[in-house]
């Protein structure tokens, strides 16, 4: 299993403001000195994670105290240049917050030649509450993210001559990416996948795909890409093309990782705080999804404990474990729990992790991510490939 | 009558008629002189009220608009300039020459892009709480957006009067699965046509000059959804038409008012 470092890098000062915590949060609540320092703190924490032989994943938000990362490329345009051996992942750049792919291919491509072709994409639909802040039109989305994906493809992988454009919604005269990036046909793709259905379509497409904080049901997400990906190219897919994010606090003994895990729970409670009517814009959700969703009601999208109950957004530490969240204690507990969570889910090749988180501050991020880097990983990295088998159980 | 589970349509026959291939879902009600009545944010079956008030006077022709409700949208349907187009042709379709057209709100909007195409195309025209116009100057906004707000204080909003069954989380989610549908194609309805531009086609201010037949725009006392400079800007636009304030009314003032409302139209009709 290779590890991922990922941090959201939110301005942690503003979690005391009452209210939301995206949107609708003022920008005065931002001492931009302090942020400055956090962000360069939080790429302190990535090239560590370099040094360590960990991944580094970058996403981005807007308009959020939970997330400083503006622009996933930017950040990882600065870490191109600073790291050294760790691949680069975009999850991802939010093609709902974009009104110019052909920039977004440019982007892709002037970081995968600065990182020496080190960096991998995932294209992703983005939080649905960034719409109100790019103002891109919520309803067809999906059809403009596949013209817009189709259109970054063939501009990363064209050897040919440069090629005009005219799409359903996107229309250039010219495409020429200056320059191409060193990853040919183009870098290796991602998606993020949260149910069983949308999980087939990047098994079809042999990319990474990655489901976040989702608990039991990655088992379903993980079974609908290796369906799919069966189906798709005759061969069983490996695990390392299947990722899963949580969270992991690791410390020397339990009550010091116990106490690292408490600093970082204002990641989830955090992200929470945002008001409704943002949550789903409407016209972004196609219509049938928005009539299950009200229907099932508002706990049916939390992850589930091992009990069958909807996990508490202020549950405990041991609830968040209990769901497959968090990962928390002694290098050997965090290496038992994750080795359970992989058999459970069939296996999984990429563990996205958040080894900073809330207000866990740099010492303890920088302990927290050596330990596992030292006494996690190598453990994990001989986890065996388990085989697949079609049980029919990857539904919704 | 047949309208389809939609109980308080159940003075009328709701039908579906093909526009030009495109099915879309109408209400045919009363008897008299035709009107064609378009409906606002609220659907079909928020103007339920006041359609059975119209249909005392006139023979009331109401269809879901594209997208909204029952109705079909045809794919590159997505703005309201594209409506008024698809309104002249439904005219066309049913034999209407010049009926009264009165619309509430976004169906206000639709039946102003109608008549700024064929301007004679009606005998009257009311024009209900408006949108259409650019609803802001830069940082200075003159209608509320939507959009950002929750969906109970919309609700609450939107009229005087009780809110609609949908403004409640909890109400809506025990609705039929017909209803939340319907509730959620309207929703979908109103952020493609009105997500940006916010509620407006910037061109229109420059077009309603041109329509002929007389115009009444209507505006509810207590409005809180459009301000004062708004209505400035709608009657700056059309110095042709009448204006008038309707008292103890909201934005859906036809939900606040449908007697007084159907009885202004009728009486402003018969001029």
């Amino acid at each position: 299993m290779k590890i991922w470092q990922f941090s959201e890098q939110a301005y942690h000062p503003a979690f005391q403001v009452p209210g939301a915590m995206r949107v609708t949060l003022p920008q005065h609540h931002c001492d931009p000195a302090e942020a400055g320092q956090l962000l360069n703190r939080y790429l302190d924490e990535y090239l560590l994670a370099d040094e360590l032989g960990l991944n580094i994943m970058v996403n981005e938000h807007h308009a959020a105290a939970t997330c400083m990362s503006t622009s996933c490329m930017t950040t990882l345009a600065i870490l191109a240049r600073q790291t050294s051996k760790a691949r680069l992942l975009a999850l991802g750049i939010p093609l709902a917050n974009r009104s110019n792919p052909l920039r977004v291919a440019e982007e892709i491509a002037m970081v995968d030649c600065l990182s020496g072709g080190r960096l991998e994409v995932g294209l992703v639909k983005g939080a649905a509450y960034e719409l109100f802040m790019s103002n891109r039109q919520p309803t067809g989305f999906m059809d403009r993210f596949w013209e817009a994906h189709d259109l970054i493809l063939d501009a990363l992988g064209n050897t040919g001559d440069n090629f005009a454009w005219e799409g359903e919604h996107f229309h250039y005269r010219t495409a020429s990416l200056w320059p191409r990036p060193i990853q040919q046909p183009r870098p290796p793709m991602w998606g993020t996948a949260s149910s069983a259905s949308s999980a087939r379509e990047y098994g079809r497409r042999d990319y990474t795909c990655a489901t976040f904080l989702s608990g039991a049901v990655a088992r379903s997400v993980f079974t609908g890409y290796r369906e799919a990906y069966l189906e798709a190219h005759g061969r069983q897919a490996s695990q390392d093309k299947l990722a899963y994010l949580a969270l992991v606090a690791c410390a020397n003994d339990r009550a010091t990782a116990f106490r690292r895990a408490e600093q970082m729970k204002s990641y989830f409670t955090t992200a929470a705080r945002l008001d409704p009517q943002f949550r789903n814009p409407w016209g972004f959700n196609a219509v049938e999804a928005n009539v299950r969703m009200l229907q099932a009601g508002p706990s049916a999208m939390r992850p589930r404990m091992r009990n069958g109950q909807p996990l508490p957004v202020d549950g405990t530490i041991e609830q968040y474990m209990d769901a497959g969240l968090f990962f928390v204690g002694t290098p050997d507990d965090v290496y038992e729990q994750l080795a359970q969570f992989h058999g459970e889910t069939g296996g999984f090749g990429n563990l996205l992790m958040m080894g900073q988180a809330g207000e866990l501050d740099h010492a303890d991020t920088a302990d927290n991510l050596t330990l596992v880097a030292r006494e996690v990983a190598p453990r994990l990295a001989d986890l065996p490939e388990i085989p697949f088998e079609i049980r029919y159980e990857a539904v919704g | 009558m047949d309208t389809g589970g939609l109980d308080e349509l159940d003075f009328g026959t709701l039908s579906t008629v093909s526009v030009r291939g495109t099915a879309i879902e109408m209400l045919t009600a009363g008897s008299g002189a035709p009107l064609l009545f378009l409906h606002g944010l609220d659907g079909l079956e928020g103007s339920a009220g006041v359609l059975r008030e119209l249909a005392r006077h006139f023979t009331v022709y109401a269809p879901s608009h594209p997208g909204f409700g029952g109705s079909e949208r045809p794919a590159r349907l997505d703005r309201v300039d594209d409506l008024g187009y698809f309104y002249l042709d439904l005219l066309t379709l049913l034999a209407l020459d010049r009926p009264v057209i009165a619309g509430v709100s976004f169906g206000a909007w639709a039946a102003a892009e109608m008549l700024t195409k064929e301007p004679g195309r009606a005998a009257h025209l009311v024009l209900a709480s408006p949108l259409g116009l650019p609803t802001a100057n830069r940082r200075e906004q003159h209608v509320a957006d939507i959009f950002m707000l929750s969906r109970q204080e919309l609700g609450a909003r939107m009229q005087l009067g009780d809110p609609t069954p949908g403004s409640d989380m909890a109400v809506l989610t025990r609705l039929p699965e017909e209803r939340i549908r319907r509730l959620m194609r309207n929703d979908e309805a109103a952020s493609l046509y009105g997500w940006t531009p916010y509620m407006a086609n910037p061109k229109l201010g420059d077009r309603l000059h041109r329509i002929a037949p007389p115009a009444l725009i209507l505006w509810g006392s207590d409005d809180a959804i459009v301000s004062a400079e708004y209505r400035a800007a709608w009657a700056d636009a059309m110095p042709q038409a009448a204006v008038e304030t309707m008292p103890d009314a909201g934005h859906r003032l036809h939900a606040d008012q449908p007697g007084a409302f159907a009885n202004r139209v009728a009486q402003f009709a018969a001029r």
